[in-house]
Formats: C-alpha cells, sequence, structure tokens
C-alpha cells in the first residue's frame, strides 16, 4: 500500500515537474512576448535600460559554441572511444575511463577557472589577439567539458555490441577497419546518437565556464563567421543580469524569455533523441 | 509510517527555522564584500552564535535581494536607481559605512608607457570607441581593450555617471563585460593594453590607475583626494538594512559602525565614515 502510494507521487511528482518547468518559463515570460514580442527573436540589440530586448547576439552566440564544441568533441570523442573500447588492453582502458570519470565530475566553475587562466592567455598570444575571451574559447572549453561524457558513452556503445556480431563479420573476411565501419558503428550508432544529443544538451546549458571565458559582449560577430571576438550566449546572459533583474519586470520576463528558448531547444533535441530511437 | 515521516520532517524544519534565526545572510557589492567578510570574521569571536554567510553579486543583487526577502543584509556600492529606491522606501535603511573611489584603471604596460593621467573626456571619448589607440593619449601604439561592467554593478554606475553623465549610459567602445572586482582586476591584470573601472582598494602592482585631470591638475584616486572630494569620481559605500530586522542584523551593522569596525574599513583600502 505504502509503496504503491510512494510511486504514484513519485510519478505524479516527475510529471508535475516536467509540465512546471516550462509553465513557469512561458508563464513569467509573457511580458516579453505581449511586448517587444517573437520579432525581438530576431533583433539584434540588448540593452535593458533602454528596453532593447534583441535576443539575436546571444542565440548567434549560443548556437556557434555549441557547434564548436560538437565540432571538435565528436569526431575527437568517437576515436578515443573506438580506441579505447576495441584496441586497449582491459588494465589501460580501465585507467582510462578512470581518468575521462573524473573529468566528468569536475565541477563546471573549475574548468572555467581554467579556461580564464590557461586558455585564454594562450589564444591571445596565438592570435594575437586584445583578449582571449571569445567563442572560440567557449566552444574548446566546451568541447573539454564533453569530451569525457560523450567518450564514456560512446564507448559504453561501442562494447554493448555483442561480440559474436564481430566474430561473424571477422569469419566472413573483413579486415578490422571493414569490420569498425560496417558492423561495430553501425552496431552501436543509436548509442552514439544519444550520447552525442546528450552532450549537445550540456553545451547549450552550460553557464559558469562559458562565462567566464566567452566576454559576455551583446554584439553580433563581425563578420558573422569571426569566432575571435568577444560575444554572448544565452546562459551567459541570463547568468550575469538575473540576480538584479526585479521579478516581474519586463527586463525579467526577457531573461525568462532567453530560458524558454533554451529550454525549447534542450527539449527539442530529448524529442529529436526519443523519436529518432523509437524509429528502429 | 505516516506519523513518523511527519514528525522527521517537522524536526527538521524546526531545527532549521531555529539556525536560521542565529544566521545573518549578506549579499551584493563585491567592493563592500572585504569590509563585511572581515567584521563578520572579528565579530564571530565575539559573538560565537551568530552565522553570518556573505556573498558578492553586486549592488543590483544587494538591493534586490532586500527587496525579495533572500538576505538579511544588502551591500551596495550605488545609491538606488530611482525605481530601486520607490520600492525600497519605507523597507529598508541606507546606511554608508565607508567612502571609496572608482578609480580608472590601466594594464602595467599602459603605465609605463606613459598613460599617467587622464582627463575625463578622453576617457570617455574611449569608452565611446572615439579614441582606439593609446598612442592618441601619448601612450603606447597599442589597441586600447576597453573592459566595461555588467549593467547593475554599482561601480559601473558611479563611473558611467561621473564620465559618459549618465549612470546608464552606453558604451559603445566596449571590448569586453566583466562582472566583480576580482574578474575585471584578472582581466586587467592579464592584458597589456587593457582600461577597466575598478574600486580604489583593489589597485597593485599589475593594475594601476590613472590620475584624473580636473582643472589642468591631475588628482589621483588616494584616500586624501576622496576625503576632501577632489577626487571625481567617488561614492559611498552602503548597508542596506531592512527595517524591524533582527536585532542580531542591527547588532551586526552597529559593530561595522563601531571604531573596532571602521579600523576594519581603513585596513581593508577605504575611507571610514565615523
Amino acid at each position: 500500500m505504502m509503496l504503491r502510494l510512494w510511486l504514484s507521487l513519485s510519478i505524479l511528482l516527475a510529471l508535475g515537474v516536467a509540465l512546471a518547468v516550462p509553465g513557469f518559463l512561458a508563464f513569467s515570460s509573457l511580458a516579453f512576448w505581449t511586448g517587444p514580442g517573437p520579432a525581438a527573436i530576431l533583433a539584434g540589440e540588448w540593452y535593458p535600460y533602454e528596453k532593447l530586448y534583441g535576443l539575436l547576439p546571444a542565440l548567434v552566440g549560443s548556437l556557434w559554441a555549441a557547434l564548436l564544441a560538437l565540432a571538435i568533441a565528436i569526431p575527437s570523442g568517437l576515436a578515443a572511444a573506438v580506441v579505447s573500447a576495441e584496441l586497449l588492453s582491459h588494465r589501460w582502458r580501465a585507467l582510462v575511463r578512470i581518468g575521462m570519470e573524473l573529468m566528468a565530475a569536475v565541477p563546471s566553475v573549475v574548468y572555467g577557472l581554467v579556461g580564464l587562466w590557461l586558455l585564454l592567455p594562450l589564444l591571445q598570444t596565438a592570435f594575437g589577439l586584445l583578449t582571449g575571451h571569445s567563442l572560440l574559447a567557449a566552444g574548446l572549453l566546451l568541447a573539454l567539458m564533453i569530451l569525457p561524457t560523450f567518450m564514456t558513452l560512446g564507448e559504453d556503445a561501442l562494447r554493448a555490441v555483442p561480440a559474436d556480431q564481430r566474430e561473424a563479420a571477422m569469419a566472413l573476411g573483413l579486415n578490422w577497419p571493414a569490420c569498425l565501419g560496417r558492423v561495430i558503428l553501425v552496431q552501436a550508432w543509436p548509442g552514439l546518437r544519444s550520447a552525442a544529443l546528450l552532450a549537445l544538451g550540456r553545451v547549450l546549458g552550460e553557464t559558469m565556464a562559458v562565462m567566464l571565458v566567452v566576454g559576455s559582449l551583446d554584439r553580433l560577430p563581425r563578420p558573422w563567421w569571426n569566432l575571435l571576438q568577444p560575444a554572448q550566449t544565452l546562459t551567459s546572459r541570463i547568468g550575469r543580469e538575473i540576480g538584479e533583474a526585479a521579478f516581474g519586470s519586463l527586463h525579467f520576463a526577457a531573461l525568462m524569455a532567453c530560458a524558454l528558448l533554451l529550454a525549447a531547444m534542450g527539449s527539442g533535441i530529448a524529442f529529436l533523441a526519443h523519436r529518432r530511437g523509437a524509429d528502429r | 509510517m505516516i506519523k513518523i515521516i511527519f514528525s522527521c520532517v517537522w524536526l527538521l524544519f524546526l531545527s532549521l527555522a531555529g539556525q536560521a534565526a542565529e544566521t545573518v545572510r549578506v549579499a551584493g557589492s563585491t567592493t563592500v564584500l572585504p569590509i563585511v567578510s572581515e567584521a563578520a570574521k572579528q565579530y564571530r569571536e565575539s559573538h560565537p552564535r551568530v552565522r553570518i554567510t556573505v556573498s558578492g553579486g553586486g549592488s543590483g543583487v544587494g538591493i534586490a535581494s532586500i527587496l525579495q526577502h533572500s538576505a538579511d543584509l544588502g551591500m551596495s556600492s550605488r545609491e538606488p536607481t530611482p525605481e530601486e529606491q520607490a520600492r525600497l522606501d519605507g523597507q529598508a535603511e541606507l546606511i554608508p559605512v565607508a567612502r571609496d573611489a572608482v578609480a580608472v584603471v590601466v594594464s602595467k604596460a599602459v603605465a609605463v608607457g606613459g598613460v599617467k593621467a587622464l582627463t575625463l573626456d578622453q576617457i570617455a571619448a574611449i569608452y565611446r570607441g572615439e579614441i582606439a589607440n593609446w598612442k592618441q593619449v601619448d601612450g603606447p601604439d597599442a589597441e586600447i581593450l576597453v573592459i566595461d561592467k555588467e549593467p547593475g554593478r554599482g561601480t559601473r554606475h558611479v563611473f558611467a555617471k561621473a564620465v559618459l553623465g549618465d549612470e546608464r549610459a552606453r558604451a559603445p567602445g566596449a571590448r569586453l563585460v566583466a562582472g566583480s572586482n576580482n574578474e575585471e582586476q584578472t582581466i586587467v591584470a592579464r592584458s597589456d593594453s587593457a582600461i577597466g573601472m575598478l574600486s580604489n582598494a583593489w589597485l597593485n602592482d599589475r593594475v594601476r590607475s590613472v590620475a584624473v585631470i580636473v582643472d589642468g591638475e591631475p588628482i589621483p584616486p588616494t584616500l586624501e583626494h576622496i576625503q576632501s572630494g577632489r577626487y571625481p569620481i567617488s561614492r559611498d559605500l552602503l548597508l542596506l538594512v531592512p527595517r524591524n530586522a533582527r536585532t542580531e542584523v542591527t547588532d551586526f551593522v552597529d559593530f561595522i559602525l563601531s571604531p573596532p569596525g571602521q579600523k576594519i574599513v581603513s585596513q581593508v583600502g577605504y575611507l571610514p565614515v565615523q
């Protein structure tokens, strides 16, 4: 009786949270959608004191940082996962695994400080910049942060491919690269895809580390592909401004709109992962 | 079973409530923070039962957390804006605990390169993006890294009002936005061409202040010039004390205003008010 009550309360709680969070975000950003309106998403200027709430610079910044991080972390993480799952001896694999799991457990503010003290001066001298604060710095740092997540999950996916499939492929005369490309990666693909989507979710939501290295300048990159300039992301803006935005003000509503966009992107990703998974 | 759970939750609640009565939560300006955290350390020695937690976030956060009742004591390095003041009226009292200057700081290389003093107009032109190279103000041939601050920060309000004429003025020349004093200090120290704004207490060898030229005379942000009012970018450091604050809170404020508390103020680099 108690158990059943407990279980049903828990599922109600889970459902309630799943509905309450977007509901709260939508409700508290209402003033933004009815005031500046959805058109403000594509406006380029954000200056709360002048009631300018253009979301485009931060949106572009978030997407750039996320794409850059994925473009670095996914190929290298996949390669590392393949090496670790397929080629290393048991002992080395365990060692790599522990290292990766330790890296995944480091709090993001620590990555941010490492970025601030090591990465930024490095970029500054390497590219002759005025300051290392840039989308590139954010992308590199994010790549470093999601690499362990993606690699460990990817390795799990690779190792979940049954041994008899490999043996069958080898028995058919496939060499190792062919076996990897035609059998193992194909079999592990759903797991790898979920790992990548999970990584994307973390990249979009990461705040502290990004805030410390991205420069928080609300301006579109000029030209649009220039990643060496300071920029702003949705999360770094929320992190910098939410403390002082009075509850119920238009500024607060606009920040909640940023959060709603992030939540929408996150659930879009989760939905995609779920649906594509169900197709198979 | 349910009874047991209920009584556990109730006990937990009671114990938290009991603890909260002796905890003083302070939040806000990172400029005021050194005074309060040092004062908290000394205050605890004579009042071991009172726990004081101090966190930063900026003056905007300090004022907002008093309005939202999420702190017992707010720190601010600027006057509240008219909107904030309207909501604070009747809710909290502003108590000046120290005076401070907002120093115009530059990287060591810039100071060594010859920039020792600037007029307010020159600083304004730099922040508006009209002067973009140190060469234009007799410094080294280097592009200027102009550092702005988060909009709610007290340092920014005071600086923007004195330099750009309006506490909410934009700074289109800015290349970077920093938050706390520590963050800004780090960025200036790591650069060789930066200009920024920092509380007077954060200056060091790698983060140097330039004098501000007033009526043809360079005025450095020293305590004497803050006291005489000749340095043009100075301000009161404030504590926001809610009306009907608990005795622990008012007692702690009294301690900061007492001679030992004011001694801490000068130790961390500000000017006492008493």
